[in-house]
């Protein structure tokens, strides 16, 4: 029962985490209409800053994301203008094929600058953990899960209290109307699409204290994302945020209960069943996604 | 049309047939690898002929390898039956990977695949008893064809020459066949097609199960070339997932030249680069996302498009102005680049 309690805390604590990285993909995805099979390597981007701020500068990861979350934000809209933007009006199948391009360039350079082993930051906090009734809890992972929460729920207040949020709702709700209305749409593109990069580079930051950046991190980040996005349903910010806390207290009991190797086997299968029995996801309301693949 | 590209392609394969006798063991390894590329992409795309874009092709290509190997170690099953087997094996791979090919499109159906081999290889890693776990298993030398086993380079060159030509040659058949073409209607518009009465739905579980069974044979000549099946390796994203899809899509995905210029051209620079800049790391494939981006953002279509673009161009200046659809899976939206 300990065991039960202790694997589901840890398990809830890593899918705000997740959470955090899905609800970035969702707005990119209901917004500008792109499936973006790079997204996870921006976790991994903003990881290695994180790393190397705290190498070169002996900066604390939290502190340095106050360089990392703007950085992500321009590397998103330089992500938007240069990449995105030119593609927009095509077929579903030439996004995929863009971005995966973008996912392999980019872990690569970081295979090419930084080399294949994993770096780790070690703080003075890393390794801390205390116990509530029992229960040990890693301080690093409960900052996470706070910071993660903060964040989303940052974002549901500009999505639903501000005129920007607004605008960026109206154009997920119909995009062509939005533009005859007035709506300067490639502006409000920009700004989603740096809010989406810069959540997944912050998220990268908050992961670093207790887990070693690696060039192939990201992949694992965009499947994860994906599968979140799938079961908490496209365009969804509540389902991202319920299915991200469920995804991962699913891994870390797959992990305890059945075998750290098949962990992630259990996630991907999961991920196909959802697709096929509950396309639309458990909070889709199904909009939109036709036009991305989903019937 | 169609008869020229027989002749073209008997001519092609006796001039391959003879480069052993020219290029050294070194250079012959090279060639091994780029007809292996070739058939391999050529094989994934035969499932792109009805527009089913799979990143999980590694699959298939591991499922063969380890149907053979297996087969060869545990029960001392001759190699070229266990090619067969292993075929049988990827082919029923196909079949699972149709569920939800039938059921998604686009990103989520490429989303499945990619999950649907990854769950294969965890499985592989982790069934240690069987498989031999993330070591893997290692292949006997017994040099013999009756073994499919050489001290040379040359046979083995020959036979991957033969399942190439084979993929090829399927690959043509289904294109210019009734089947291909309503394959290829589909996949620029599946609902239309339907409409029009054909079973698009069989069309492309059968795609897929033939392109499942072929690269599943290629997975087998690998384990025999490399003398190693591991997961790492045999079921690898980047190599055999991957590496194909985007040879393809570079070259021009849903036409027959494309995957074979896409592979012609790609493995040669990956090898190349890998070589070259052996302590670098990363920079033989980052060449690979480079160039995907670039194509796709500039020739939407692949190589071949581009190509037939230019052609189209030059012969409208001479005052015919025919021009010949064949990348229909990629450009469907792109309507305004039409001719």
């Amino acid at each position: 029962m300990e065991l039960l309690i202790q694997t589901l805390v840890a398990g809830v604590l890593l899918g705000g985490v997740y959470a955090l990285v899905s609800v970035g993909l969702n707005l990119l995805f209901g917004v500008v209409r792109v499936i973006n099979f790079a997204h996870g390597e921006f976790v991994m981007v903003g990881m290695y800053l994180a790393f190397w701020l705290w190498a070169g500068l002996g900066m604390d990861p939290y502190v340095s994301l106050l360089i990392v979350a703007p950085a992500m934000f321009l590397l998103g809209v330089i992500f938007q203008r240069g990449i995105i933007q030119p593609i927009q009006g095509t077929s579903a199948n030439m996004k995929i094929f863009v971005t995966v391009g973008i996912s392999i360039i980019l872990q690569n350079l970081a295979l090419f600058l930084w080399g294949g082993q994993y770096r780790t930051v070690s703080t003075s906090y890393s390794t801390s953990v205390f116990t509530l009734g029992g229960v040990t809890i890693s301080v690093g992972r409960l900052i996470a899960f706070i910071g993660a929460l903060v964040l989303v729920a940052a974002l549901f207040y500009i999505m639903n209290r501000t005129m920007t949020g607004t605008v960026l709702r109206a154009i997920a709700e119909d995009g062509p109307t939005a533009v005859l209305v007035g709506i300067p749409v490639k502006k409000f593109y920009f700004v989603a699409t740096g809010i989406s990069v810069m959540l997944a580079g912050v998220a990268g930051v908050m992961l670093t204290p207790f887990t070693s950046a690696s060039p192939t991190f990201g992949f694992h980040m965009t499947l994860i994302a994906f599968i979140v996005v799938v079961i908490g349903g496209m365009g969804s910010m509540v389902g991202s945020l319920v299915g991200g806390v469920l995804l991962g207290a699913i891994e870390t009991l797959a992990g305890t209960y059945i075998s750290p190797a098949l962990q992630q086997a259990v996630l991907f299968a999961i991920f196909i069943i959802v697709v096929l029995v509950r396309p639309q996801g458990l909070f889709g309301k199904g909009a939109g996604t036709e036009e991305v693949g989903l019937k | 049309m169609k008869r020229s590209y027989l002749i073209i392609g008997v001519v092609v394969l006796a001039l391959l047939a003879f480069l052993p006798l020219i290029i050294g063991q070194y250079l012959l390894n090279n060639a091994v690898l780029i007809v292996m590329f070739v058939g391999i992409t050529v094989a994934w795309n035969i499932a792109a002929f009805g527009g089913a874009l799979s990143l999980g092709h590694a699959a298939f290509f591991g499922l063969g390898s380890y149907t053979m190997a297996i087969l060869l170690l545990d029960f001392g099953v001759n190699p070229w039956i266990g090619m067969l087997a292993g075929m049988v094996v990827a082919a029923g791979g196909g079949l699972l990977l149709s569920i939800p090919l039938l059921r998604l499109r686009g990103p989520f159906f490429t989303l499945a695949s990619i999950a649907f081999a990854e769950v294969i290889r965890l499985v592989a890693v982790y069934a240690r008893d069987f498989t031999g776990g993330s070591e893997g298993l290692t292949i006997p030398y017994a040099p013999g064809w009756l073994n499919m086993s050489f001290s040379d380079r040359e046979p083995y060159y020959y036979i991957v020459l033969g399942l190439t030509a084979i993929a090829v040659l399927v690959s043509v058949w289904i294109y210019y066949s009734r089947v291909g073409y309503q394959l290829r209607a589909s996949g620029s518009d599946d609902e239309a097609t339907r409409a029009l009465g054909v079973n698009t739905a069989v069309l492309k579980v059968v795609a897929l199960v033939i392109s499942a069974a072929l690269t599943g044979a290629f997975g087998a000549f690998a384990a025999q070339y490399f003398f190693i099946v591991d997961p790492e390796t045999n079921f690898s994203l980047n190599l055999y997932s991957i590496q194909p899809a985007l040879n393809g899509i570079i070259g021009g995905a849903g036409t027959v030249l494309g995957p074979i210029l896409g592979a012609v051209l790609m493995t040669p620079i990956g090898e190349y680069m890998r070589g070259a800049f052996a302590g670098q790391q990363g920079l033989n494939f980052m060449i690979y996302g480079v160039v995907l981006v670039g194509v796709v953002m500039l020739m939407p279509g692949g190589l071949v498009s581009g190509i037939e673009k230019l052609r189209a161009r030059f012969r409208r200046k001479r005052g015919a102005g025919r021009r010949t659809d064949t990348t229909a899976a990629l450009n469907e939206s792109r309507t305004e680049d039409r001719l």
